[in-house]
């Protein structure tokens, strides 16, 4: 067992429906992981899974079938001995698998049983829900005959009806005190953190190798929070930059248009962190988060929305507020906004007055520039974050909509924009969204590396108060 | 790409496939990702080997010799460019009348447009995070122009990105222009010592406002520098007379002359020299420990596909064709009406209330109550069962089993799901496997059954 070349084995058992293969599921961020249902028996096989960290194969998770008929096989059990014989658990679990009922009426439990055998701990699922019946007690007494160690995990104790402290002090009386509360759909933030602590102190000797593990973890979290804060940002600099000469016949048509093409964007930007967070975008568990089609993006335009999330409306100009859109209306074709005089302040100048001069020929066409308003910015950074926060703290076994926290947006709500959004207005060259190819320079490269960094900030920020 | 290739071309053409990636998703990449998984090392080995092949496979690596091709053609270009700009420099520095040169005109159109540029240089250092100069643009430009491939396209941007990102930008462009500039003020010290030695220049200063004090002070202190360097310092006295004439002297020519490429030396070149060799340093410096950071966010969508930290390791062992089932049955005959309940717990008050002839056998939750109760009515059979769940507990094989057991134990059986709030799905579950068990139930109690057999 000292091994650490060899990857250490641990078996997921319990009985039936506790949410075993939904443990694997958030385990090893696997949406796909065997299959979940409500029904009891939906895993009839063992199933593994590795856990790997810099290529090191660390640990080997095994799915197992529910234990279901603990009562039954008990009493069959204590038969098995012969008059006068004593034989300790590890013996009496081998008489019974090379019995003719293990491969008949107990197949399943003996499934369970050998891999327990074959592994170095398990995990003991419990539904926090249930209330300890004797079967679970007799399903409790079998494992332990395997020699084993066990760590019970208390699934579903997020749940108004959960019973962990009946539960704890059954276990406790067994011997099993280390206990981790772990809800699969919605782990606590450090629950895998505690999950592997507390299997250390039953396998003391795999300390340094869970250590690794929860360090590795640890690290991810922050490495796929930076990225997904990077797609966000990237996001906000697309649609910020994003400028339209339109003439102004045409205007509620590319209007409409360029909703469109924000929704796309944004909806883009969903897709990625899902896949970021090793969500499926076809997922049907995913649908279950906020974003179909229709709320998540007919809303963004909608004054409502942004009303309802504390970003003010008013103030600026009441028609561009409404349509989520700021239409620069010029007069003599001069006024080219704060924000030209920014971007040439902080950026090329060259690149700067191109652009300029491109838009002074469009001013003296007659026509008008699209761009997106503020609050729309506002609103998609605030949506964004939320979908970010709700996706941390969501397992991959979760198949309802989950409770979001509100993260701390003030900074979102009001006041001025961050400022490499404000640069970005300057640069049209930087959007995706002007029907061409974006601009990869290296200033808009340190604009979303700001804006990353603001975001990031805000969240330490938030986590800290 | 072999062995010997360097670094940075290695990330580079990594960039590249990333912002293509980028731009337009991820590229098929089973069998790149294969090799990655394959090839040991770390994270960001992987990474690169990834990168690497599908560099290779979609022509970027032709691509970048393309493009090296081009930036070493168009390096040429600047470096003729420099030569004659030099020559030019110098040429106009000693134009007009040779016999009265204006020494200053002649300094600042030698050094005066360097050391704007100079100091714009240093002013974007300190205070702008614009690395790029109209020159590097020039250069740049010329690159993918002279690269003559397509694909070479998308590696301008790309290697702009990687210096970015790993602070090299400045650095690099900056070898390139302060490059430029030292062979410029070079050609143009070689031009003008050529243009000195063969031809006879005079060089007066000219006032209407400055008094001659300011400019012997001026000369000097500009002078001193390059005095230490062996050029000569005009003294005072030939200052002054070259304010008021030409002075025909030789000495008086042979040492402003002097003076003069004493200027240009420690004004321009030796300041770009220095520059370059800072550039330099931190160029080869940057070069040299360039390695990809896999931990930076803009490779995370990669990480799972290279390096897997979960992967699934298939069925050990299989599913049964069938699982073990119960099956309800009858018994003959049997007397009296009995009710028996199933793994309740103190949720539910049990018994209710019950009527007259039906007896309460119990609740059976342990295995000495499953034994006791089943011997009992094994001994008197019951004429009618019912025997109470709870459907908020799942209907698992071992109590299915329980259930199916009782029934054979009685003429008639009947289950009754007890009216506790029980979410959808576990009760449908429980209704269908009673239903397989082909036993009757309902969630209210069927008294009038239990007591006198009617339905």
């Amino acid at each position: 067992m000292s091994d650490q070349s060899v990857p250490l084995k641990l078996a997921v058992v319990g009985h039936t429906n506790v949410g075993k293969t939904s443990l694997l599921r958030t385990l090893t961020r696997d949406t796909g992981f065997g299959a979940i249902s409500h029904r009891p028996s939906t895993t009839k096989h063992v199933e593994g899974a590795r856990l790997s960290v810099e290529g090191e194969a660390l640990i080997e998770l095994y799915d197992t079938p529910g234990f279901e008929d603990a009562v039954a096989l008990y009493e069959y059990m204590e038969q098995l001995p012969k008059t006068g014989e004593r034989l300790d658990g590890p013996e009496l679990v081998q008489r019974f698998l090379k019995s003719s009922e293990a491969r008949q009426r107990f197949e399943q439990e003996a499934k369970v049983l050998r891999q327990l055998l074959q592994s170095d701990a398990g995990f003991y699922v419990i539904d926090a829900r249930e209330p300890v019946l004797a079967k679970y007690r007799d399903e409790l007494a079998i494992l332990a005959m395997c020699g084993k160690p066990l760590l019970p995990v208390l699934n579903f104790v997020n749940s108004a009806e959960q019973r962990g402290p009946a539960w704890r002090e059954v276990l406790a009386r067994l011997g099993l005190h280390a206990v981790v509360r772990f809800d699969t759909v919605a782990p606590p933030e450090d629950g895998e953190q505690r999950l592997y602590e507390n299997l250390s102190l039953v396998l003391d000797s795999q300390r340094p190798r869970l250590q690794r593990l929860i360090e590795h973890n640890q690290a991810q979290v922050l490495v796929r929070r930076k990225a997904g804060y990077r797609l966000i940002a990237e996001l906000l600099i697309d649609v910020s930059a994003c400028r339209r000469s339109v003439h102004p016949d045409h205007l509620q048509e590319a209007m409409h248009d360029l909703h469109r093409d924000v929704r796309q964007r944004e909806q883009q930007c969903v897709e990625a962190l899902l896949k970021l967070y090793a969500f499926r975008k076809d997922d049907a568990q995913a649908s279950a988060l906020p974003l179909e089609e229709g709320r998540w993006g007919d809303d963004l335009f909608n004054p409502a929305t942004m009303k309802q999330l504390g970003i003010k409306v008013g103030g600026g100009m009441a028609a561009g507020a409404a349509t989520g859109v700021g239409i620069d209306l010029i007069t003599g074709g001069l006024s080219l906004g704060m924000a030209t005089v920014v971007g040439a302040a902080v950026g090329g100048l060259t690149q700067t007055f191109r652009n300029y001069g491109e838009r002074l020929k469009g001013k003296f066409r007659g026509e008008r520039e699209l761009t997106v308003s503020d609050n729309t910015l506002r609103l998609l950074a605030i949506r964004q974050r939320r979908l970010l926060s709700a996706l941390e703290l969501r397992g991959h076994a979760a198949q309802a909509q989950i409770q979001m926290e509100t993260p701390l947006e003030q900074q979102w709500r009001e006041g001025e924009l961050a400022q490499p959004l404000q640069t970005a207005r300057a640069y049209q060259a930087w959007s995706s969204l002007n029907g061409q190819k974006p601009h990869l320079d290296s200033t808009r490269a340190q604009a979303v590396e700001e804006l990353l960094s603001s975001l990031s900030q805000q969240h330490a920020n938030s986590a800290s108060s | 790409m072999t062995d010997s290739s360097s670094s940075l071309q290695t990330l580079w053409l990594c960039e590249a496939v990333r912002l293509r990636e980028e731009q337009t998703g991820l590229l098929e990449d089973s069998e790149a990702c294969r090799k990655a998984r394959s090839a040991p090392g770390s994270l960001a080995q992987r990474l690169q080997v990834r990168g690497l092949f599908l560099a290779q496979r979609d022509g970027l690596v032709t691509a970048l010799q393309h493009w090296l091709q081009g930036a070493k053609l168009a390096v040429w270009l600047l470096i003729i460019s420099a030569l004659i700009a030099g020559f030019i420099l110098a040429k106009t520095a000693l134009s007009g009348t040779p016999q009265a040169i204006n020494i200053f005109w002649a300094l600042a159109g030698l050094i005066g447009l360097n050391i704007l540029s100079l100091l714009a240089w240093f002013f974007s250092l300190v205070f702008s995070a614009q690395a790029t100069s109209p020159l590097s643009h020039i250069w740049l430009w010329l690159s993918n122009k002279l690269a003559r491939d397509a694909k070479a396209v998308q590696l301008a941007p790309a290697l702009l990105v990687l210096l970015q990102r790993n602070h090299l930008l400045r650095w690099g462009l900056g070898r390139l222009l302060h490059g430029w500039w030292l062979i410029t003020l070079t050609t143009a010290l070689l031009t003008l010592v050529a243009l000195l030695a063969t031809r006879r220049y005079g060089f007066v200063w000219e006032s209407t406002i400055v008094a001659s004090d300011s400019f012997v002070m001026l000369v000097n202190s500009l002078g001193k520098p390059a005095a230490w360097l062996g050029f000569a310092l005009p003294d005072s006295e030939l200052i002054r007379h070259s304010g008021l004439q030409t002075l025909d002297s030789e000495q008086a020519r042979q040492v402003w002359a002097s003076w003069l490429l004493g200027m240009l030396l420690i004004y321009g070149i030796l300041p770009r020299l220095v520059c370059s060799l800072l550039c330099e340093w931190r160029w080869r410096r940057g070069v040299k420990r360039l390695q990809l950071n896999a931990n930076d966010p803009v490779w995370q969508p990669l990480h799972e596909r290279v390096q897997p930290s979960s992967e699934r390791l298939g069925v050990i062992d299989a599913a049964p064709s069938q699982l073990p089932s119960s099956t309800a049955g009858s018994h003959i005959t049997g007397e009296a009406a009995v009710i028996v309940a199933i793994e309740l717990d103190d949720s539910v008050s049990w018994p209710p209330e019950l009527p007259a002839q039906v007896l309460n056998a119990g609740v059976i939750d342990t295995r000495e109550q499953r034994r006791t109760i089943l011997d009992q009515l094994s001994a008197n059979h019951p004429a009618r069962l019912l025997i109470a769940c709870n459907p908020q507990r799942s209907a698992d094989r071992g109590t299915l089993h329980l259930i199916a057991e009782l029934s054979r134990t009685a003429a008639q059986t009947q289950v009754w799901l007890l009216a506790t709030q029980t979410a959808d799905e576990r009760l449908n579950n429980w209704q269908e496997q009673l239903d397989a068990l082909k036993l009757t139930h309902s969630r209210s109690a069927p008294w009038a059954w239990l007591e006198h057999g009617d339905e």
